[in-house]
């Protein structure tokens, strides 16, 4: 008997659970899931601007893509982007937040705002000043350089050059976001262990690297983590500063995506190329993940 | 004697190297700011200078003759510019509005209530969290073309806001934090005969506000500057957002010549930054909370 209350007891409670959910989960079916899987289905199809012409082709489009040149360097030139920018970012925003962490509360909020300010502006305005700053004859860059006795460069239309065009523009405005996880995360150690330290004869670097770092590990992965993801989708500043150019040399895969789907109206191979990169970044956080369950936290 | 005087020499020497540090470090970060700031006061500095200024070389660092010129321009020009000012604030608000309602429900939902399902559920929805959300725009695109959303101001809104709005992120943010509210304080609303709605409007609401300003925050930024898909399902000028309309006229040949009107993109530029600089100063304890969430305890 009095099973059966707490059993209608709990469908009845259970009855408001989903009516909470229903209309956020309703959302997240019709905005979220349903495109997921459409997309994932439309790679497999031909499907051009009359999307209901659209045709079967099986793993064709995959295939095909891994023939591509401009697809394997856009694939390439993602990873060279991650493994450029993410850990120049995770290196300056650390040694930013050491040098921050010991100010009072006022400077604090200061510089960690004048270090995120870049970021809020976003990246379609700070690609528009840089286009600027990169012009080869009256761009304030190749001047400041020019005057340490470097010659003129090409910034946007010689290949090495325009992939460090693009590092530039995007490093300066992700830093923000790391700076105020990595002071969050320093506030957080307590002072009594680095005190204990400092009468141990250890010095500020010794504590740096034998206390900060290992107890700032979880921040650490976090931020790679979410950089990763992050450069991993990077395509505006490639369309506003390079264009993918010279020659598909900046190109990146979500700026290829954005190329092939609503410049060529090719939606399914943009699919494709969509699936492959969804694929890659589940890959990355798997791995993340493993990682952050070895830390111990 | 010997000892305190050691004593008292190594306090002196402690005080000297803590003292030139804390010089040192307060000049590297002055010249940190600066380097990091230096494109916006380049932009902000550039919207005074004249063509001919912007293309000087050697570069004026701080604009000599200030003119109002691209200003003016800006304001009184073709680009209808503070028509993208208003679709920018009105995509955003209707973004945090949805992402608000659909978050605190949905979160409150998983984090309070247990029904059968709930983790399979919610499972689901978290594992498309860090999904790349440029693969869902093309479906989206379809969508909004096959409804002719854009046709009606209230509809391209819509359709601006669509992909952000049922936000995981969101969602997970507000379970976790309901978590951290005690379920006696629940009972006893109810036990005093307040219904569920009651309980998650009157009691829930007022102690999730903190975690939904955090949100609300995050929100409009990442609104405002949703960059891609703003331009991809904007059809005419009316339409644009401010960053895409900075990018418009960025790349719209001026002068009767290819080249770029440097100063009313700098304008342009300045006008966007400026509403999300002021935003980002006025509510920064808002932004710091949205980022540390989650990420750091305490």
């Amino acid at each position: 008997m009095t099973h059966i209350r707490t059993l209608t007891q709990e469908i009845r409670k259970g009855w408001s659970g989903y009516l909470f959910i229903a209309p956020g989960y309703f959302a997240f079916i019709v905005f979220m899931l349903v495109p997921i899987l459409f997309a994932i289905s439309l790679s497999f199809y031909k499907a051009s601007f009359d999307i209901s012409a659209r045709q079967f082709v099986g793993f064709s489009q995959y295939t095909q893509l891994m023939d591509d040149p401009v697809f394997i360097q856009a694939l390439v030139n993602t990873i060279e982007y991650t493994f450029v920018i993410v850990p120049a970012t995770v290196i300056i925003s650390l040694i930013i937040a050491l040098l921050i962490d010991p100010l009072g509360p006022r400077n604090q909020a200061f510089f960690r705002g004048a270090f995120y300010i870049p970021g809020v502006a976003g990246g379609v305005v700070l690609s528009v000043v840089y286009l600027w700053i990169f012009n080869p004859t009256y761009g304030i860059l190749n001047y400041l350089l020019g005057l340490v006795g470097i010659d003129p460069v090409m910034w946007l239309a010689s290949p090495p050059y325009s992939f460090v065009a693009v590092c530039i523009v995007v490093l300066t405005f992700t830093i923000g976001q790391p700076i105020i996880l990595l002071l969050a995360g320093l506030a957080g150690i307590p002072q009594d262990i680095l005190d204990a330290a400092t009468v141990d004869g250890a010095n500020s670097l010794q504590k740096v690297i034998y206390i900060r770092l290992p107890l700032l590990r979880p921040v650490l992965l976090f931020v790679l983590a979410t950089q990763t993801i992050q450069v991993f989708q990077l395509w505006e500043v490639i369309y506003m500063v390079t264009g993918g150019g010279p020659f598909n040399t900046s190109t990146s895969m979500v700026f290829l995506i954005f190329q092939t789907a609503f410049i060529n109206g090719n939606y399914g191979k943009a699919s494709a190329i969509g699936v492959i990169l969804m694929l890659i970044i589940l890959l990355f956080t798997f791995i993340q993940l493993r990682l952050w369950k070895t830390s111990d936290i | 004697m010997t000892t305190s005087n050691t004593g008292n020499q190594q306090e002196a020497l402690g005080n000297a190297i803590e003292k030139t540090t804390r010089i040192v470090s307060y000049f590297l970060l002055t010249v940190l700011a600066v380097t990091f700031l230096l494109p916006l006061y380049w932009m902000f500095t550039g919207s005074f200078k004249l063509q001919a200024v912007t293309m000087a070389v050697p570069p004026e660092f701080f604009p000599l003759q200030p003119t109002l010129d691209n200003w003016t321009r800006l304001f009184t020009g073709t680009w209808p510019i503070w028509r993208w000012v208003a679709n920018s604030v009105a995509v955003s608000l209707l973004t945090v509005l949805l992402v608000l309602a659909i978050s605190s429900l949905t979160g409150y939902g998983f984090g309070k209530k247990k029904f059968p399902g709930s983790n399979v559920l919610f499972i689901i929805l978290l594992s498309t969290m860090f999904l790349p959300n440029q693969v869902i725009l093309i479906p989206l695109f379809l969508l909004v073309r096959f409804f002719h959303l854009t046709s009606t101001t209230l509809g391209t809104y819509f359709a601006m806001a669509m992909p952000l709005i049922s936000s995981p992120f969101g969602i997970f943010l507000v379970k976790q934090f309901c978590s951290s509210i005690p379920d006696e304080l629940l009972d006893a609303a109810r036990i005093d005969g307040a219904s569920e709605w009651d309980v998650y409007s009157k009691i829930m609401l007022p102690l999730l506000k903190p975690a939904l300003a955090a949100l609300a925050i995050f929100t409009f930024n990442q609104s405002w500057n949703y960059f891609m898909w703003h331009m991809v399902i904007a059809t005419d000028k009316f339409q644009y957002t401010i960053p895409v309309g900075v990018s418009i006229i960025s790349r719209t040949p001026a002068f009767g010549k290819m080249i770029t009107d440097i100063g009313l993109t700098m304008a342009g530029g300045s006008l966007g930054a400026f509403f999300m600089i002021v935003f980002f100063i006025a509510f920064q304890q808002y932004f710091i909370r949205g980022i540390t969430f989650g990420a750091v305890k305490g």
